[in-house]
């Protein structure tokens, strides 16, 4: 009996962080960074910053395949390997096999079960929601209403982009806020033409990519060991310049510099544990990924940040007398409302007229566009909007492929630069519907014991219909530059979760009766669990979310620590 | 430029903000550079040597040897090798090997250089790929350009190649101006 009490004590934290990606490292610093003891939870191997970054200096003939995908990890990694896995990043992505998962309807799940999380793969785009997004479900009646607007997340958003570092052109845009940003990044001469020509001609705006990469290092960037850009290009195989954003390389290093923070891998969080009167979070149970090993580990305070579909998994597999089909699931809203951002389609175009302009490094941006749909006195026959990203370049030796020809003279022109080439990519807002969802098997397991997720979720009328417009609008732009052969385009491989912009299955919301979450992140129902990933969200936007999962996180952390020090948590 | 160099190029570049376990971390990748080994046994070759020696011919025919490496040179016919086995699936493995037979039987090797590329002039006119996999040609084509393109010595003569380019800068392009190289294409 003593020996357990002295264990559990030394299991004992402040507050418990389950996950170490975008949200949980940005959990982990804001509440480390405001006294707390923090232990955080992976479930999934160590990683460590730079020096595991294994093929972050490789060049192109140290790949056994050049980059290319075998057979093999097609087979064990089928959610990523449409656009995002390759030879030199694969293993910074989940194997799908060994941690399968079924699809009622389609659904990818792209998963990076490590220290750093998706913030090692993430696209780093980072934009502000606007006023509007959190106004649209209640206008409209959709969903439900937000608890928060634009303006409780400003000084957070200003606190996150600060210490995150986000290069981008302050435009003035209702549309599109403007942040704290490090300088932009250039654009090429044709893409300099097309935001001419599309304001001109159709008056939209189009901006250089707001992006998370230190383009001029702030001392409290370098304090961390991070550094410039190097325009390499290569950040899916981890950035060792700590350059662009990732938890790895900011939020968990400014965690452990407060000497409070400790960190578990190879941790699965089964379910959380609740007290006595079974109304509180008293700690979490988990397994063990390699030995098996059940632990517990108790806590004042709980963050769930394990990604959208593993935070909502785990409430759902907290299951007690006061909480029958999951911790806080008394609106029955747990898995529901599953949102993505849908893609893959856009339109292209070749350029002529720009054969003497040419550009040195390496890109990690795009251009911006937007959203101008259902925006000002525009009005569709659908609600929300989309933007683009995409951008020109020119075509290098791979062209070859697809041109006639081979010999001395065909292998002299592909170490020319190609033509320029643009593509505009649309990325298009997902309404909330509570029948797009996912749970857990009643049948099947994992080899954990843990019951698998269930997709069934797909794009309604709605997306459909925006997507006629993506096509369309991305083609009018293209024109209005007068570039050649123009070609909409629309994937008819694009399903969910290609986005891998998970959101909902937990929402906020002012009523206890139709929401998980309140306006905190708090568990209605269980004060002492905030969830601040994407399972938050009560609608998508069209913007990418990383940003604002970051600035949710911090404001919850700040609410989290009063509470504690006003002791009414 | 080797690893090394590169290393402390951007080391200088920075002015010293890398810490010392990234600067430490670096110097060991370049410590540790694992030469990778290229091409199989002959017993997990799809082909017969004489194929293989067909498949040599062509992608060198593609690329060939003029004032810089040709494929041959830059490991290409090995790397078929390894490409067909590992990346490709069946069906497209089965079009390959058609595709080489049907060279065969036209006595390929035999052939004086001007058949030969003739002969090739009429595969690539004819190439369809089919509903289950891509043609002989087109396999044949892109690993050439692939393994040509991505190996050591065909990147060094054929681009200027930046594995850390440091900046990016819109820029005109000078006479003779070789395409760019940064590495990231894999």
């Amino acid at each position: 009996m003593n020996l357990n009490i002295k264990s559990e004590k030394a299991q004992t934290y402040d507050a418990i962080v389950v996950g170490s990606g975008m949200t949980g490292g940005m959990a982990a610093k804001e509440l480390t960074e405001r006294g707390l003891k923090v232990l955080m939870l992976e479930r999934g191997y160590e990683v460590k910053h730079v020096e595991d970054y294994k093929t972050a200096m490789k060049d192109p003939w140290e790949f056994e395949h050049r980059g290319k995908i075998t057979n093999v990890a097609a087979e064990e990694h089928y959610a990523s390997m449409y656009f995002s896995a390759k030879e030199g990043t694969q293993y910074l992505y989940t194997n799908d096999k060994e941690n399968p998962y079924i699809q009622k309807r389609p659904f990818n799940w792209i998963r990076a079960y490590h220290t750093g999380g998706k913030s090692l793969l993430w696209g780093k785009q980072s934009y502000r929601w606007n006023r509007e997004d959190f106004l649209a479900n209640a206008k409209q009646g959709l969903g439900v209403e937000w608890p928060i607007g634009y303006d409780d997340l400003v000084p957070w958003y200003n606190h996150v982009e600060k210490f995150v570092g986000v290069s981008g052109q302050a435009e003035g845009l209702d549309v599109l806020p403007d942040g704290q940003f490090l300088p932009p990044m250039a654009m090429t001469a044709p893409e300099q033409h097309l935001k001419k020509s599309v304001m001109q001609k159709l008056n939209r705006t189009i901006t250089i990519g707001r992006v998370a990469h230190l383009t001029k290092p702030q001392p409290w960037h370098t304090a961390l060991g991070r550094a410039s850009c190097q325009f390499r290009n290569r950040c899916s195989r981890g950035c060792p310049f700590g350059a662009y954003f990732s938890s790895l390389a900011a939020t968990i290093p400014a965690a452990r510099q407060t000497n409070r923070l400790t960190v578990v891998h190879n941790a699965i969080v089964k379910e959380i544990l609740l007290d006595s009167q079974g109304q509180k979070a008293k700690g979490v149970r988990v397994i063990d990924q390699n030995t098996m090993e059940v632990r517990e580990f108790y806590a004042k305070v709980i963050f769930l940040n394990a990604g959208t579909i593993g935070s909502t998994s785990i409430l759902m597999n907290s299951k007690s007398s006061r909480f029958p089909t999951g911790l806080g699931n008394d609106s029955d809203q747990l898995g529901r409302n599953l949102m993505d951002h849908h893609l893959s389609v856009g339109a292209r175009a070749d350029i002529e007229g720009f054969e003497n302009d040419y550009y040195f490094g390496a890109r990690p941006n795009a251009l911006y566009i937007p959203r101008f749909r259902n925006w000002g006195n525009d009005k569709r026959g659908y609600l929300r909007g989309f933007g683009y990203q995409g951008g020109a370049s020119r075509a290098d030796w791979a062209r070859g492929g697809t041109e006639t020809g081979f010999g001395a003279d065909f292998k002299a022109k592909m170490t020319q630069p190609g033509p320029w080439k643009i593509n505009l990519s649309g990325f298009g807002e997902v309404l909330p519907d509570p029948n797009n969802r996912f749970y857990l098997s009643d049948t099947q397991t994992d080899k954990w014991g843990l019951p698998v997720v269930v997709f069934d979720a797909d794009f309604g009328e709605n997306e459909r219909a925006m997507r006629k417009d993506i096509m369309n609008d991305g083609a009018e732009m293209l024109e209005a530059a007068g570039f050649k052969n123009v070609v909409p385009y629309d994937n008819a491989v694009a399903h969910m979760g290609l986005g891998i912009h998970e959101m909902g299955t937990a929402r906020m919301g002012k009523d206890p009766k139709t929401s998980v979450l309140n306006k905190f992140n708090q568990v209605h129902a269980c004060k002492n669990v905030f969830v601040t990933d994407g399972s938050a969200m009560t609608s998508a936007s069209n913007v990418n979310p990383s940003i604002t999962y970051m600035a949710l996180t911090a404001r919850a952390a700040k609410y989290a620590v009063d509470q504690l020090k006003a002791r009414s948590l | 430029m080797n690893r090394r160099e590169a290393v402390a190029r951007v080391a200088w570049l920075m002015g010293g903000t890398l810490s010392t376990p990234t600067l430490m971390a670096m110097s060991q990748w370049g410590q540790t550079a694992d030469k990778q080994s290229s091409g199989l046994s002959k017993a997990d070759s799809l082909l017969d040597d004489s194929q293989r020696e067909i498949v040599a011919r062509v992608s060198d025919i593609i690329i060939p040897r003029t004032d810089t490496p040709g494929a041959i040179d830059a490991g290409v016919p090995a790397f078929m090798d390894v490409m067909l086995r590992d990346c490709y699936k069946k069906p497209a493995q089965d079009a390959f090997v058609a595709g080489v037979r049907n060279l065969e039987s036209k006595n390929f090797l035999a052939l004086k250089p001007d058949q030969q590329t003739e002969i090739l002039k009429q595969v690539e006119a004819s190439a369809t790929p089919s509903a289950t996999s891509p043609s002989f040609w087109q396999i044949v084509k892109e690993v050439t350009l692939l393994g040509y393109f991505t190996s050591e010595a065909g990147i060094k003569a054929s681009f200027d190649y930046q594995p850390i380019p440091g900046r990016f800068e819109v820029i005109k392009i000078k006479p003779g101006q070789k395409d760019f190289m940064y590495g990231n294409q894999v």
